[in-house]
């Protein structure tokens, strides 16, 4: 197609870059899932060594943390209870277990609640959440942490 | 480039790197490869205070005591540890190998056996009792929680050479689970059985 009198070192063919970034386009949408919450809370997980990976399946999450900036300013309490996408009191989980199992379709007692609780938080507040857990018969929990390495 | 007839041009496709770039750029960023990892526990089931409580009857020696102090300071026993004693050096804490020590010296008094492949094996009957001050930091439980299950797992491996000979992670799904009956991770976290009554 040139008309170019001396032949010079041909330009490298990129043809094959949208079949590249396709691919990688494609491995990027299948690795992603998007978060289905907003963080309403700042929860800083604390560290520890004797820690599982998690089955996404029957995981739910509890989120326990300072809560931010938007939502804090009748909360003199520092910390605060987020399930689902907002900020919630202690006495709500026993109904939010409820809910979640129901659309689910799964019983209390084959979820997993994960406890993501800022490791500044007292026990205290901890215990009041396990103690609604137990009446809402969601019996399986983990703390959730990062890997000490 | 030497076609005899032109018809219909063909849709400029270069831009088509450019599109999909964006594309990948916008997953790359929204892309959250971390896994979920936690502690797993299982809660006791719910009594009501109304009704008539049946505790389990455990034999005091079998029972270790860990109580988490509001000020950080964990009472094991009767010792006290203090927070630098919960980390590790060269393998182990102060506070696991205690519990690793306890768990291995619990074992010699229990009649209940579990079996495994045709053998009788006994079931480890340590109990860890972990009480927990209200206004403790939830980061100390957490370590002391860390240490405890290392001590579990430590003693895990030891009965799990001893029945199958090999360490417990290179087991399958249902020696595993066999070890588990064996040794039991049972880590009682007390209820608040004071001021906050709820």
């Amino acid at each position: 197609m040139a008309k170019k009198g001396k032949r010079e070192v041909p330009a490298m063919s990129t043809s094959s870059l949208p079949d590249i970034v396709f691919m990688l386009l494609f491995f990027f949408m299948a690795a992603t899932t998007m978060r289905e919450v907003d963080p309403l809370v700042t929860a800083q997980l604390p560290k520890a060594h004797e820690i599982t990976e998690l089955d996404k399946k029957n995981l739910v999450n509890i989120w326990m943390g300072k809560p931010l900036v938007s939502s804090s300013e009748d909360k003199g309490d520092a910390l605060a209870i987020q399930l689902n996408d907002k900020t919630q009191e202690v006495g709500d989980i026993q109904n939010f277990i409820g809910a979640t199992t129901a659309t689910k379709g799964m019983e209390p007692t084959q979820i997993v609640v994960n406890l993501r609780v800022d490791k500044d938080a007292t026990v205290g507040k901890l215990t009041a959440v396990k103690q609604e857990l137990r009446k809402a018969n969601a019996l399986s929990i983990s703390y959730a942490a990062m890997k000490n390495e | 480039m030497a076609r005899a007839k032109k018809k219909a041009g063909e849709i400029n496709s270069s831009s088509m790197a450019d599109i999909s770039f964006l594309l990948l750029i916008f997953f790359l960023v929204t892309t959250t490869m971390d896994v979920d990892t936690g502690m797993k526990r299982t809660l006791p089931p719910w009594i009501d205070p109304t009704e008539q409580q049946n505790d389990v009857d455990v034999n005091e020696r079998n029972v270790l005591k860990v109580n988490v102090a509001r000020n950080g300071s964990i009472m094991v026993g009767t010792e006290v540890y203090r927070a630098n004693d919960l980390n590790r050096s060269a393998g182990h804490s102060r506070l696991s190998r205690e519990v690793y020590n306890f768990l291995v010296d619990a074992d010699k008094s229990n009649k209940k056996d579990v079996e495994i492949d045709g053998a009788m094996y006994p079931i480890s009957e340590g109990l860890v009792s972990l009480k927990a001050d209200n206004e403790s930091k939830y980061s100390v439980y957490l370590q002391v929680q860390d240490e405890l299950t290392y001590a579990f797992n430590l003693y895990r491996d030891d009965i799990s050479r001893l029945v199958y000979g090999v360490g417990y992670n290179e087991l399958d799904d249902i020696q595993q689970a066999n070890i588990r009956k064996a040794v039991p991770m049972k880590i009682s976290e007390a209820e608040p059985n004071d001021q906050t009554k709820k």
